[in-house]
């Protein structure tokens, strides 16, 4: 089984955290429900080029939160969670994007300011698009 | 924890060649990849393992017993595909079954007939008569059903086609899913190295450079590129610049500097592993 995570090779963020928060993200969103089966440490090693060390530090991570848990010899599976955690996920990844976006603008010397414009722009323009449709 | 297998000042010279002092310990559930230029001395470290080569000092156990020592019991409990493979060519697949077999107690005939089927591999054919690739898909089928708890490949891929390699990686994946085993192994398909290893032991020219664990390895080297023109001094952690792009090997010293001199990045990245490979080789 594939799963859509995508690793950075630009971001800041350790390999075994960009693995545990997109996993986070895709258990948030429901793309991998309660008790659906995750790969094995192995083999996840193998789809995303990293070492098993990596990849069992972010299983590890996962279960201490509580998002899966690992049945002995049945593998692993996402864990049932609080509806309170998922949106605490989903609130957090969004500021992280638009943290990111930030960072970048702030990369090409832009100001705040300025910054604020584009969103502003950025968000009539959706405005727009949701008027239309 | 007893590891799967130690090695320990390991040393062994071959006329102008000299090979360590060598150190690696594998723990179970483990793939330790050898790296470096050729010769610079993997297969022997392979051949070291099996006893067909005598080191100068130092010493490898497996599962804790000797292996350069009188008693070679522990022989079935390494299986070890080498390259090339000598005096097999006048054998049909299913004869060479029959002489191997049964040396090992945990021989998986169901495995091994998966492997004949899944790689289309025609067991009445002499070795000789068969192409490379299938003489390579042969050998690891005869190979991974011995199941013991040391596997050594030396370029187990090398005349391999793309859906071959494929089923490999897959046959390596399920076979370590299936025990407390060790891999260690030799390759040039860079592939193969990017997702199976999880460590990385690099040789220089017999020179033991390290041994890394991957991730680790990505994190050793990184590359910038500089809004503005490099400044004429050395940066701390520069081993290459061109333009206004550097490749550090001290990241953090690195970007400690830019932080102090005001000095923006306006993009960094880690290096590709073949890049940090052949910068540890070269």
């Amino acid at each position: 089984m594939e799963l859509p995570i995508r690793l950075s090779k630009s971001s800041r963020e350790p390999i075994y955290h960009q693995i545990e928060n997109q996993l986070k993200a895709l258990i948030a969103g429901g793309q991998l429900p309660e008790g659906a089966p995750l790969p094995s440490i192995r083999s996840l090693s193998k789809d995303l080029e990293t070492s098993v060390i990596t990849i069992r530090r972010a299983y590890q991570n996962l279960e201490y939160q509580g998002f899966i848990r690992t049945s002995q010899g049945k593998g692993t599976f996402v864990a049932e969670i609080e509806d309170a955690l998922k949106q605490q996920v989903k609130v957090s990844e969004v500021y992280q994007t638009i943290e990111n976006a930030v960072d970048t603008a702030l990369s090409y010397d832009y100001t705040i300011d300025q910054i604020k414009e584009i969103f502003t722009e950025v968000m009539e323009s959706h405005t727009r698009k949701d008027d239309n449709s | 924890m007893n590891g799967i297998m130690e090695i320990s000042n390991l040393e062994k010279g071959l006329d102008s060649f000299h090979l360590g002092p060598i150190n690696l310990t594998l723990e179970p559930g483990t793939i330790t990849a050898l790296v470096g230029n050729n010769g610079s001395g993997k297969s022997t470290i392979l051949k070291l393992i099996m006893n067909l080569v005598k080191p100068d000092k130092g010493n490898i156990k497996v599962l804790n017993k000797f292996v350069h020592g009188p008693d070679e019991g522990w022989k079935t409990t390494v299986s070890y595909q080498p390259q090339p493979i000598i005096g097999w060519n006048a054998f049909s697949g299913r004869t060479l079954k029959k002489f191997i077999a049964p040396y090992y107690p945990n021989w998986d005939e169901h495995l091994f007939e998966e492997m004949v089927k899944r790689f289309d591999i025609s067991l009445d054919k002499k070795f000789i008569h068969l192409s490379p690739g299938s003489q390579q898909k042969l050998c690891l089928a005869l190979t991974l059903p011995k199941n013991t708890p040391l596997l050594l490949l030396d370029e187990p891929t090398t005349f391999m086609d793309i859906p071959a390699k494929q089923v490999f990686l897959d046959m390596i994946v399920a076979w370590m899913e299936r025990g407390d085993r060790a891999i260690v192994m030799t390759s040039h398909q860079s592939s193969d190295i990017m997702k199976l290893a999880d460590y990385l032991c690099v040789l220089k020219r017999g020179e033991w450079v390290g041994t890394y664990e991957k991730e680790a390895l990505n994190n050793m080297f990184k590359r910038y590129w500089l809004s503005d023109t490099l400044p004429e001094e050395r940066i701390p952690g520069e081993l290459l610049r061109t333009n206004n792009q550097i490749i550090s090997n001290n990241p953090d010293d690195t970007e400690a500097y830019f932080h102090n001199q005001h000095i923006k990045s306006s993009s960094q990245a880690r290096l590709d592993l073949e890049e940090i490979i052949t910068l540890l080789v070269e």
